[in-house]
């Protein structure tokens, strides 16, 4: 039994650790056509806490699906104790210990925390013949595990009275119960106070010095160095470097997760005259709860894009519903051109000049049953604009006009306008909401992941439009978290980290390293 | 290709079909009652009241919501409308303000209880169907209102010029309310809102204010349908309208109104309506007893939907 100690490496090289807990070799996986995976190597020692590094959609979290049997790989074979898997089930990887803690936790607020624990597998104790919960044998085992991890935690409460950190510490027995070998653990730091990390470090300890595998995925590089053992990196769904977090720098690992020495394309040609009044003035926009989005101030210029760089969660989101008035300030003030317009809600937005193309188009972008060109102009007829008749009716004639011009302004790829939405690849579904934007003719452009989910080519299609759209002197917001996109398209990039801006960078000099860095450390 | 064709006609037509099979069945079960052309006539004037419920139920269906409440709205609208003309007032004023004005106000006090509190429609009109029943209720002393003019009832019971008042009454609604959701901005925001709530409201659609007009026309069109059933019946009844939202809603599904919102047609839930009263008056032409009605009723209810389903399946 190795004995914890607070230096962090115990372990002088991979032999000393016996052999691995899990294998996974050449892991690949495929979604549509898209690569999430391309080949992915990862051995899980016992007793280590190996910590997995990368970027937003570098493939974390798919790796870990497939360690969890939620995705079966595309390519590639998983080995639990010398037993080669081609894919694992749900079940098998449970009976192999793996066992994962998401972000969003997945214990249940209404029962109590004795009732998590044993949540599908309550144990039965026959009277008379009837079957009856065994709430003794619940309740000494159920203390047996919190005292061996060290926890007080009250029973009989209702797990949603409990701070977040008893929840994520419930969880974490319940996974021993289930004589967990491997606990993945998914940014389980991000909702806990200083306080809480220390013992959920301590906890984490004390599993390695049981023999557990701990899977600890982060984005805080202070963190891994504290509690990691070794370290893998994933960069654009393969392995891009492993080793021992001891040997190894902070800058080390972040070109590792980056690391891309590809040469670099510029669609911005750097031509945007700053000394002119800005068309977006923000100032000191502040969300309802001072959390998601705190004193945030910016201007944007006619003709430029100003992309907005930080993990996922950071807020950036929330900043662009607070600007577009579809998510309750506490403060600020969002000037257009000079005037006053902090708008109220969507409608005020749209009728000031505000576009927002939002990053989930499905859920807040197109109306499902309608047309492409009713999609197109149910904005514009909103705004005051010459399709607005009289009493309220429509004019067929000017909105298919409309709708025909923006269908071939961003050759959208469809048999009519008059095709029903649903039936359009989503990069086509994209240039729609686009093109109802344009159709209202604003100053204001906010794209929020307007790249997500699409494929290659209509990608490079919309950075023509975005950059064709700040030529004509539009004012863009680009939401981003590729960094390889958001390098080549912006003028400027905002760094956001814990809802403020930390830095803005002009996009020549600025680096992936340097982005990145920024992003996670904030200085 | 012509499957496609195929499904697209069943989604204008299925309706009609399924009418059209209903009146074959029955016109084969009672050849010399059923197609006479006085019985026929007498399907669309049973129908008128079903047609003018279900036209505003159309409405709060197509916003993925619904309007328990129109039962209580009939019968608060009948009420007050007879109370207006035994307390002298002219018979078409107190249409306009009994039924019409109190139909509408009533549908604006769902719409802004839904609006303001947040809550599923259905929640609100099962609360405020109650609450109108009670109101019936206490205004009239549970007492059925007689003595009507003749006027009002000779009126809206006569022909204008051939065609029956109450049918002509709920064709010029639907006619209305069928241009308004093809031809008007309104119209199409309120498709757009059943559609995806979200996406409308990020788009700039005003969702509060036209959650309000859908329950407003639910209202107006409960608030008529009050109206012509006191005419009928020529006399306000305190329990009119109870469980008239069964065939309304009925009504609108047949016709092929989504649950899901954003889906539906005015002439197919007009088809939806006769449907319904076809199948009242053949049921009640082959003298099957009312109890027994009730079970073929909610039955063929049932069938129509779960055939409608099953080819939306198949495609």
């Amino acid at each position: 039994m190795i004995v914890p100690s607070t230096v962090a490496v115990r372990l002088p090289d991979k032999p000393a650790m016996g052999i691995p807990l899990v294998t996974m070799r050449g892991i690949v996986k495929i979604f549509g056509g898209i690569t999430a995976l391309g080949g992915v190597d990862l051995d899980i020692y016992p007793g280590e806490v190996h910590a997995i590094l990368g970027e937003n959609g570098a493939g974390k979290s798919t790796l870990m699906k497939i360690l969890s049997g939620i995705h079966a790989p595309s390519a590639g074979t998983i080995t639990i104790d010398d037993k080669p898997y081609a894919a694992l089930t749900p079940g098998q990887a449970a009976h192999a210990g793996i066992s994962i803690i998401y972000q969003e936790l997945s214990v249940i607020n209404e029962l109590s925390a004795l009732e998590n624990l044993f949540v599908g597998r309550i144990p039965v104790l026959r009277r008379f013949g009837v079957p009856t919960v065994d709430w003794r044998r619940m309740r000494r085992e159920a203390a047996t595990v919190l005292t061996r991890l060290g926890l007080d935690i009250d029973l009989e409460t209702p797990v949603g009275e409990l701070p977040i950190a008893h929840r994520q510490m419930i969880e974490i027995a319940k996974s021993l119960m289930r004589d967990a070998r491997i606990l993945v653990m998914d940014e389980p730091t991000s909702s806990l106070t200083n306080v809480e990390v220390e013992r959920l470090f301590a906890l984490v300890r004390q599993l390695r010095a049981d023999g557990t595998a701990i899977l600890f995925i982060s984005h805080k590089l202070d963190e891994v160095r504290t509690i990691g053992d070794r370290f893998s990196v994933l960069k654009d769904g393969v392995t891009s470097g492993t080793g021992m977090v001891a040997d190894t720098t902070n800058d080390d690992l972040v070109r590792k997760m980056v690391g891309r020495d590809v040469k670099r394309t510029f669609l911005n040609e750097g031509a945007v005259d700053r000394g002119a009044q800005p068309v977006l003035r923000v100032r000191d926009v502040t969300s309802v709860d001072r959390k998601r989005v705190v004193d945030v101030g910016f201007d944007v210029y006619s003709g430029e894009i100003l992309g907005f760089a930080g993990l996922v969660g950071s807020g950036r989101t929330e900043l662009m519903n607070c600007l577009f008035g579809t998510m309750a300030r506490a403060s600020g003030r969002i000037e257009l051109n000079g005037r006053d317009v902090t708008p109220k809600g969507p409608i005020e937005a749209l009728k000031s000049g505000m576009a927002y193309i939002t990053e989930a188009r499905r859920q807040t972008g197109f109306m499902p049953n309608f047309s492409i060109k009713d999609n197109i102009v149910i904005s514009q007829c909103l705004k005051a604009a010459p399709l607005r008749g009289i009493w309220g009716l429509i004019h067929p004639g000017p909105e298919t006009e409309s709708a025909r011009q923006q269908h071939k302004n961003l050759s959208i790829k469809c048999a009519s306008i008059h095709q029903n939405i649903t039936e359009l690849s989503g990069g086509n579904q994209q240039k729609v909401l686009i093109g109802k934007w344009l159709a209202t003719n604003p100053d204001l452009f906010i794209f929020d992941e307007p790249t997500r989910g699409i494929d290659v080519g209509a990608k490079s299609e919309i950075y023509a439009i975005m950059r064709n759209l700040s030529k004509a002197g539009k004012a863009i917001i680009m939401v981003s978290s590729e960094l390889p996109e958001i390098l080549a398209v912006c003028d400027r990039i905002a760094i956001f980290r814990a809802g403020q801006i930390v830095k803005i960078i002009d996009s020549h000099s600025a680096t992936e390293e340097q982005i990145l860095h920024f992003a996670l450390n904030g200085r | 290709m012509t499957r496609e064709k195929l499904i697209k006609f069943w989604d204008y037509y299925g309706t009609v079909c399924i009418l059209l099979v209903i009146v074959v069945l029955f016109g084969a079960l009672s050849p010399t009652y059923f197609l006479q052309s006085d019985n026929i006539v007498q399907i669309f004037v049973q129908s008128s009241i079903t047609i003018l419920t279900a036209l505003g139920e159309f409405f709060a269906i197509l916003i993925a919501g619904i309007d328990l409440s129109i039962g209580s709205i009939v019968a608060l609208a009948g009420i007050l409308t007879a109370k207006l003309m035994v307390a002298g007032m002219d018979p078409l004023l107190s249409v306009l303000i009994g039924g019409v004005l109190v139909g509408i106000v009533l549908g604006a006090f769902n719409g802004m209880l839904v609006n303001y509190t947040g809550l599923h429609p259905f929640i609100i009109t099962l609360g405020t169907n109650a609450i109108f029943r009670g109101v019936t209720m206490i205004i009239s002393g549970a007492n059925p209102v007689f003595g009507l003019p003749f006027s009002f009832i000779d009126g809206l019971g006569g022909n204008i010029w051939i065609f029956p008042a109450p049918v002509v009454l709920a064709l010029s609604m639907a006619v209305i309310l069928w241009f308004i959701t093809t031809n008007t901005r309104v119209g199409r925001n309120i498709y757009a809102l059943g559609g995806n709530r979200e996406s409308a409201y990020f788009s700039g659609v005003d969702i509060k204010l036209h959650t309000l007009i859908v329950f407003m026309i639910s209202g107006l069109c409960a608030g008529l349908a009050g109206v012509l059933t006191t005419a009928r019946l020529g006399a306000a009844e305190p329990t009119a309208g109870i469980s008239f939202e069964t065939y309304a809603i009925a009504s609108a599904i047949i016709g092929g109104t989504s649950f899901f919102g954003g889906k539906g047609r005015i002439p197919s839930v007009v088809v939806g309506g006769l449907i319904i009263g076809t199948i009242s008056n053949g049921l009640n032409l082959l003298k099957i007893q009312t109890f027994y009605q009730l079970v073929v009723m909610g039955s063929l209810i049932i069938a129509a939907v779960a055939l409608d389903r099953m080819i939306a399946r198949a495609r």
